[in-house]
């Protein structure tokens, strides 16, 4: 007993410091401590803002994280907006200071083709990302080459089968930077495809997350000699995809999806699917901001900005098509 | 050392431990006083954009207000209002509106620029309505409203992110908190112990020295002075005593020997004294046989004399002869009174005691004398030895027995032994008296005075060798003789000082 008082002081004065120690490394690595004023931000020269839809895609979460990256390491810094559920966001950029926008005109309508011209003609850069639904001096496009999209999706698409091949092209108005007015998609799969193109029929899928999946019945349906469905949507892949499981018509007709998210990967790995476009968001995101960057620092950038597009394939049926 | 001292005392060691507890106490409330501040700080922070924001946004409902009035019914006093209301907002917008990655920050930012563009167009709306421009100017206020509104819901946005975040911070502080209120319970718990066993401690460099101080006094009260000291390491207070008192035990044991070395010396200086009574009484018992075998020896030694004077004038020589020698004998008995005399004037004594004998036992009786010459003089000898012992022999050895008896005394030296020896043939002396002549005694003569010679003889001669014990020999057997031995030891001084 007597041993025990005699080291037992230090013993407990050992651990008192000890867990004082843990206790302080606690409150030093918090941000809390009373005497440590908040780390300031650092200072940025110009502040712009994007405009994006509201949609949790993974396309749009990479394009926001590009987006912050290029803010992290340039001179700027951001603020989002939510197009959809925050329109008059977009009708306020002439007062609310920022020095340039970012926008992803997922919707061709009036308002917002009004908003633009309205920041445009108050000298704000624009830069449209993916879709350009406005063109003019302070406008900036960044985005894919849909010819070259169409290129990609013939090459796939062939990979399907020989001979000729029916396909559907199914637009979207959730991803409406595909459709353009000179056709440029069909155009690219022309011109790869060549003779095996058969019939090319186009649609149109709403905002409507669910579109897909009755307009998938109804080509299938109504379209015996369907060998392709083209997607250029990721919600509307998953929901046609999901449609021919239930249909049981896996491999009798093929899916040519966008977007990478993680079920449509899943689907390829699986054979669900022939293969997905993917654009890659993270570098659209990235390349907006630096576009607005350079804007603001020189006055100028390249109006037009291609960040390319990637191909994921999956199994090829072997005697898949007719 | 001063500095040593004041920090091993007692009081001084109290006061470390009180302070190094306090110490302890003081940083863990210190931390929990530390989190309460930042409860605080985040309180405080939420509160001051909450108030701000609050500022602008009830300016924005002041200019509001009047501005529907001014235009409505052109009032003077809602424009000057107005005017003011818009100077006021003007001044309570920062002029400063840096770029910061914080998105509360940017909002804020954003929300000032809308105010700048909503003061504009206030601005314009009343030179719209000034110049009576009535389409222009309800387009614009119509506009100005939806620019009013937007801002409204973008402070609501800020504070609602703004509560939102400081909530997310106030959790993940109350998360913090409660760990660190954990931990002060445990640092607590732990000061607690730690001044518990800091108090045991100390207690027992107290008490364990003090047991032991106890334990040792026990044994010194019991008499023992040879417990070691103790040697403790304990605060200042208590080594002062533990030494004082290890002082005082080697002081006490010290006197105590110094009390036991007097008494020593006294027993010493008694039992000298003793020694020395005895001397006299062995003396005095000397005196008084010699008393007993001579009456007044200087008148029968004159007698004796005159009768040796008077036989040869008679011419009686051997009557002559025999007083001569009986005169000799008495000349020997009152010679001067020394302890030790020369060898010699021992063996002259005898030799006319034997002359004497000789005369008077001419038929019984046969002396026999084997002594070599030079040891007379070389050596000495208790006084009065050897004629009580052939005396011893003459009275004792031949008596209710007939025909010759033979006595003989030899001299000899076998170094550093000086062996005298008196040997006779006659009847023995019994083993128990033997037993008791050899007895060393202090007391008085236990034999009859019929050996008191003989046993006077012995006693002195333990007296004067007291460390040898084999100083007498007596070698009897009955019908075989006796053989009296005296060895004296000539390298050993007799113990003569009285």
């Amino acid at each position: 007993m007597n041993r025990f008082f005699k080291y037992a002081p230090n013993i407990f004065a050992i651990l008192i410091l000890g867990f004082m120690v843990l206790s302080v490394l606690e409150l030093v690595k918090s941000p809390f401590l009373p005497f440590e004023k908040k780390t300031a931000q650092p200072r940025k020269t110009y502040h712009y803002a994007f405009f994006l839809p509201s949609q949790d895609y993974s396309f749009f979460r990479k394009l926001r994280e590009g987006a912050l990256s290029a803010s992290q390491t340039m001179d700027c810094a951001i603020t989002f907006h939510e197009l959809d559920s925050d329109p008059l966001s977009l009708d306020m950029v002439v007062n609310s200071g920022y020095d340039g926008i970012g926008i992803y005109p997922y919707v061709k309508d009036e308002r917002t083709l009004e908003a633009l011209a309205t920041i445009s003609e108050a000298g704000i850069p624009v830069v449209q990302i993916e879709n350009e639904i406005l063109r003019d001096e302070t406008t900036f496009f960044i985005g894919t080459n849909n010819f070259e999209t169409g290129k990609a999706v013939g090459n796939l698409a062939m990979k399907a089968g020989t001979g000729k091949l029916n396909m559907a092209l199914v637009y979207s108005e959730k991803n409406p930077g595909l459709m353009t007015d000179s056709n440029l998609i069909e155009m690219g799969l022309n011109s790869t495809m060549g003779s095996r193109l058969g019939k090319l029929h186009t649609r149109l899928t709403s905002l409507n997350p669910l579109d897909a999946e009755g307009l998938t019945y109804e080509l299938i349906r109504g379209w015996e000699d369907l060998d392709i469905i083209i997607l250029t949507d990721p919600n509307d892949t998953l929901v046609a995809v999901q449609a021919i499981i239930d249909l049981n018509l896996v491999g009798s007709v093929q899916v040519i999806g966008f977007g990478e998210d993680e079920r449509i990967q899943e689907y390829i790995n699986k054979g669900l699917m022939l293969g997905t476009i993917v654009r890659n968001p993270f570098r659209i995101g990235f390349s907006a901001v630096m576009a607005l960057q350079e804007i603001s620092t020189n006055g100028y950038t390249s109006a037009y900005v291609d960040t390319g597009i990637s191909v994921l394939i999956g199994k090829i049926p072997e005697g898949a098509g007719k | 050392m001063r500095r040593f001292h004041i920090s091993n005392s007692l009081r001084a060691k109290l006061l470390y431990y009180f302070l190094i507890s306090m110490i302890f106490t003081i940083l863990s409330f210190g931390m929990i006083f530390a989190g309460s501040l930042a409860v605080q700080d985040i309180a405080d922070r939420r509160f001051a954009d909450e108030q701000y924001l609050h500022e602008l946004q009830g300016l924005l409902d002041e200019i509001q207000e009047p501005l529907e009035t001014y235009l409505a019914i052109y009032s003077s006093s809602s424009l000057a209002t107005l005017l003011y209301t818009t100077e006021t907002l003007k001044d309570a917008l920062p002029d400063a509106r840096p770029v910061s990655g914080d998105e509360l920050e940017l909002l804020k930012k954003e929300i000032y620029f809308l105010i700048d563009s909503y003061l504009i167009q206030v601005n314009q709306i009343i030179e719209l309505k000034r110049g009576r421009k009535v389409q222009a100017y309800t387009d614009a206020f119509e506009e100005m409203t939806v620019l009013y509104n937007y801002i409204t819901g973008r402070i609501n946005d800020v504070s609602l992110k703004g509560f939102r975040r400081q909530l997310g911070e106030y959790r993940t502080f109350l998360e913090l908190f409660r760990t660190v209120q954990m931990y002060s319970l445990i640092l607590i718990l732990l000061i607690v112990a730690f001044a518990y066993s800091l108090l045991m401690k100390n207690i027992n460099t107290i008490s364990l020295p003090v047991q032991e101080l106890s334990i040792m006094a026990g044994k010194i009260s019991a008499g023992d002075f040879k417990v070691p000291d103790v040697n403790v390491h304990s605060v200042t207070e208590i080594n002062h005593v533990a030494a004082a008192f290890n002082e005082m035990k080697n002081s006490i044991s010290h006197y105590i020997d110094e009390l036991k070395k007097q008494k020593d010396i006294e027993q010493e200086i008694m039992t000298e004294r003793v020694r020395n009574l005895k001397m006299e009484q062995l003396l005095k018992r000397m005196e008084l046989y010699t008393m007993q075998a001579q009456m007044n020896p200087h008148f029968l030694f004159n007698t004796l004399n005159t009768g040796v004077q008077l036989a040869i004038v008679e011419e009686a020589e051997k009557t002559a002869d025999f007083m001569e020698n009986l005169a000799a004998l008495f000349r020997f008995n009152i010679r001067e009174k020394k302890f030790f005399v020369p060898l010699r004037h021992e063996y002259e004594g005898l030799k006319s005691y034997f002359n004497i004998l000789k005369i008077r036992f001419p038929n019984s009786l046969n002396l026999e004398l084997d002594v070599e010459d030079d040891l007379l003089d070389r050596f000495s000898c208790p006084a009065m030895m050897l004629q009580p012992i052939v005396e011893n022999s003459v009275l004792h050895a031949f008596k209710d027995r007939e025909g010759l008896g033979t006595i003989n005394l030899s001299i000899r030296y076998e170094l550093p032994i000086l062996r005298i020896s008196v040997r006779d043939d006659g009847i023995g002396i019994p083993a128990k008296t033997v037993k008791a002549l050899l007895t060393p005694h202090t007391h008085d003569y236990q034999l009859s005075s019929k050996v008191m010679g003989l046993e006077n003889v012995i006693q002195r001669c333990y007296f004067f060798y007291p460390g040898e014990k084999e100083v007498v020999q007596i070698i009897s057997g009955p019908e075989q003789g006796t053989e009296i031995l005296i060895n004296i030891n000539t390298e050993v001084e007799p113990c003569i000082e009285l």
